[in-house]
């Protein structure tokens, strides 16, 4: 018997050990690890994404399901459990992560698309901002628009370094604000200049062309027509077109002249009042204009008194069709300007009285108003 | 008798255990009090996702507050309370300086940025004065609208700067800076085109 004690005894241990064995082979961990590094991982995802600022609504609900669920792990983190009971906290993170991957591919498809809808408005906008700038270049009216350009171009910058930051919502938002600016910058165009195209005021200033001939045509001598769209200057002779010269304007040359500084050529019925040879004028040549005329003088009145004109403006004068002073020089304080072998001729031809009409524009598809088409601005009638 | 003598401890026992189960009502406060510093700080802006998991460690918490209120008394216990409100405070700490620094950091470089940008709204107001007011003034006038747009702009960043909007300064700003670059070159080119001759006597137009 004594012989058989440690057999037994090692039958026993034997034993004894394979069940404990047994016993903690089969407990598992309360919460598998990859559970959560699976659902880290969705975090991590998320914070790329940068969720929480992109779509706050989406990240607060992953992260509060996500810190309870963390603090329930934590709690349990000591537990084992056997392999058949029911894990609600696994089952609660394998939900969540799936959630969670819903999210991100979701979160990830609107990014894209917000990303997208950024990239084409800051494309469209600036070819919108071009397309404007060269219009309005072509037709000199820049100065008509002020400080608009400036801050579309700032809005547009501002656009571009947040679509660089992967701010996209921010980058739609000042693209946008560029597009009203540029809106606003057709409206002023279209109230500025849409007499242009209007057909009531053309045929008014066909009105005043054609009588400037007939006139010469009567008294049998010169006559002058400028138009300020074609910036073209026509000498008459006998109602009979003599001669036709490329002009320069004023730097605000397009507008209708209210006030002296503005820039602007006058436009009207005028007389030479004055001719200035050489060493007269600083101008090479010069014809003096009887501008104000009494039209002008009347119009300046009413806007002055209706407050359109300040009161410390007044009329301006001394307006010329004159040669060049310094060729560099693109555009006049108001005058109407020619080069110095053109202005020549011209001075020779006409005399103190001969007639000056200058109109805006002779035909509806003039340069002015075919910018304005381009830009979109709606025709007016009158 | 007997019997009397060994439930009273017992008794006592659970009376006691009974008075110790109570929320932890002064760390709650602590680290409510800490979430509420770390949103003044800036964190839902500058840690976004960060203070949004504290915000849920507080969800988190004051659902476990509700589920223990509503266990028999003798049941109750707030030991996860506890941890929950500890690791929120701390958390809740921690972002708040982190949220602090990057919401200096952003202030410091629109500040920075907007030095620069005055800088060269200065530079280029200087050269337009310098510009002569002859017979080219298109595009004099042009540049001069250009300059005051670029001036008046620089209000627009100190407006963002005022409303702790960085981004938003620090962009318009740096455009401002490009743009005012942009201009004095213009200028310079106008200059440059016009040459020195003297500018022409003023006449009444």
């Amino acid at each position: 018997m004594s012989d058989h004690c440690p057999r037994v005894r090692s039958i026993v241990l034997g034993w004894g050990a394979l069940a404990l064995a047994g016993l903690f082979a089969g407990c598992v961990e309360a919460v598998p690890q990859d559970a959560i590094e699976a659902v880290e991982n969705i975090d991590r995802d998320l914070m790329e994404l940068r969720a929480a600022e992109f779509s706050p609504v989406d990240y607060a609900r992953f992260a509060h399901q996500w810190m309870e669920l963390k603090s329930r792990v934590q709690a349990d983190e000591d537990l084992v459990r056997w392999p058949w009971e029911l894990n609600d906290l696994e089952l609660a993170l394998r939900r969540l992560q799936e959630e969670g991957s819903q999210t991100v591919a979701r979160l990830t498809k609107e990014r894209e698309a917000l990303r997208q809808s950024a990239e084409s408005k800051i494309a469209q906008v600036e070819d919108r901002f071009r397309v404007m700038a060269v219009q309005v270049g072509a037709i000199d009216s820049r100065i008509v628009l002020g400080q608009k350009p400036v801050e579309t171009d700032l809005l547009m910058k501002q656009a571009h370094a947040f679509y660089e930051q992967g701010r996209y919502d921010r980058s739609l938002d000042a693209s946008d604000r560029a597009a009203q600016n540029l809106a606003t910058q057709t409206i002023l165009l279209g109230n500025e200049f849409g007499r242009y195209a209007d057909r009531g005021q053309i045929s008014g200033w066909q009105q005043m062309a054609k009588d400037t001939i007939a006139w010469s045509r009567t008294h049998q001598t010169s006559a002058i027509v400028v138009n300020k769209a074609d910036r073209i200057l026509t000498l008459y002779r006998n109602g009979q077109k003599v001669l036709s010269y490329p002009v320069r304007l004023g730097f605000n040359g397009i507008r209708e002249k209210r006030y002296q500084g503005d820039g602007a050529t006058p436009e009207g019925r005028y007389r030479i009042s004055r001719k200035r040879g050489q060493g007269e004028t600083q101008f090479y040549r010069a014809l003096v204009l009887d501008y104000p005329n009494e039209e002008d003088r009347r119009r300046y009145r009413l806007e002055q008194k209706t407050g359109q004109i300040p009161a410390s403006r007044a009329i301006g004068g001394q307006i010329e069709i004159h040669g060049v002073e310094n060729q560099l020089m693109a555009q006049t304080l108001g005058c109407v300007m020619l080069e110095n072998p053109q202005m020549t001729q011209l001075f020779n031809r006409v005399e103190k009285g001969t007639p000056v009409t200058i109109v805006g524009a002779l035909h509806e598809q003039n340069s002015v108003a075919q910018t304005l088409v381009l830009l979109g601005v709606p025709r007016e009638e009158t | 008798m007997n019997t009397r003598a060994a439930v009273l401890p017992v008794m006592c026992a659970l009376l006691m255990l009974t008075a110790c189960a109570k929320a932890p009502t002064e760390q709650i406060a602590a680290a409510e009090k800490a979430v509420t510093e770390a949103q003044q700080s800036g964190a839902a802006t500058y840690v976004a996702d960060e203070y949004a998991k504290i915000e849920g460690t507080m969800a988190a918490l004051k659902k476990e507050v509700s589920e223990q209120d509503g266990k028999f008394a003798l049941l109750r216990d707030y030991g996860k309370v506890e941890q929950l409100a500890a690791a929120a405070k701390s958390d809740a700490e921690r972002v708040k300086v982190e949220a602090a620094t990057k919401k200096e950091e952003a202030k410091a470089a629109a500040l920075q940025a907007q030095q620069v940008a005055q800088e060269a709204v200065a530079s280029t107001l200087a050269l337009v004065a310098k510009a002569p007011t002859g017979k080219d003034r298109a595009a004099l006038e042009s540049i001069k609208a250009d300059a005051n747009a670029l001036k008046e702009s620089l209000n627009q960043v100190q407006t963002a700067i005022d409303a702790a909007d960085y981004p938003t300064a620090q962009t318009k700003a740096k455009a401002i800076h490009e743009k005012s670059q942009a201009v004095s070159q213009e200028i310079k080119a106008a200059l440059a085109k016009i040459g020195k001759r003297k500018p022409s006597a003023a006449k009444k137009k």
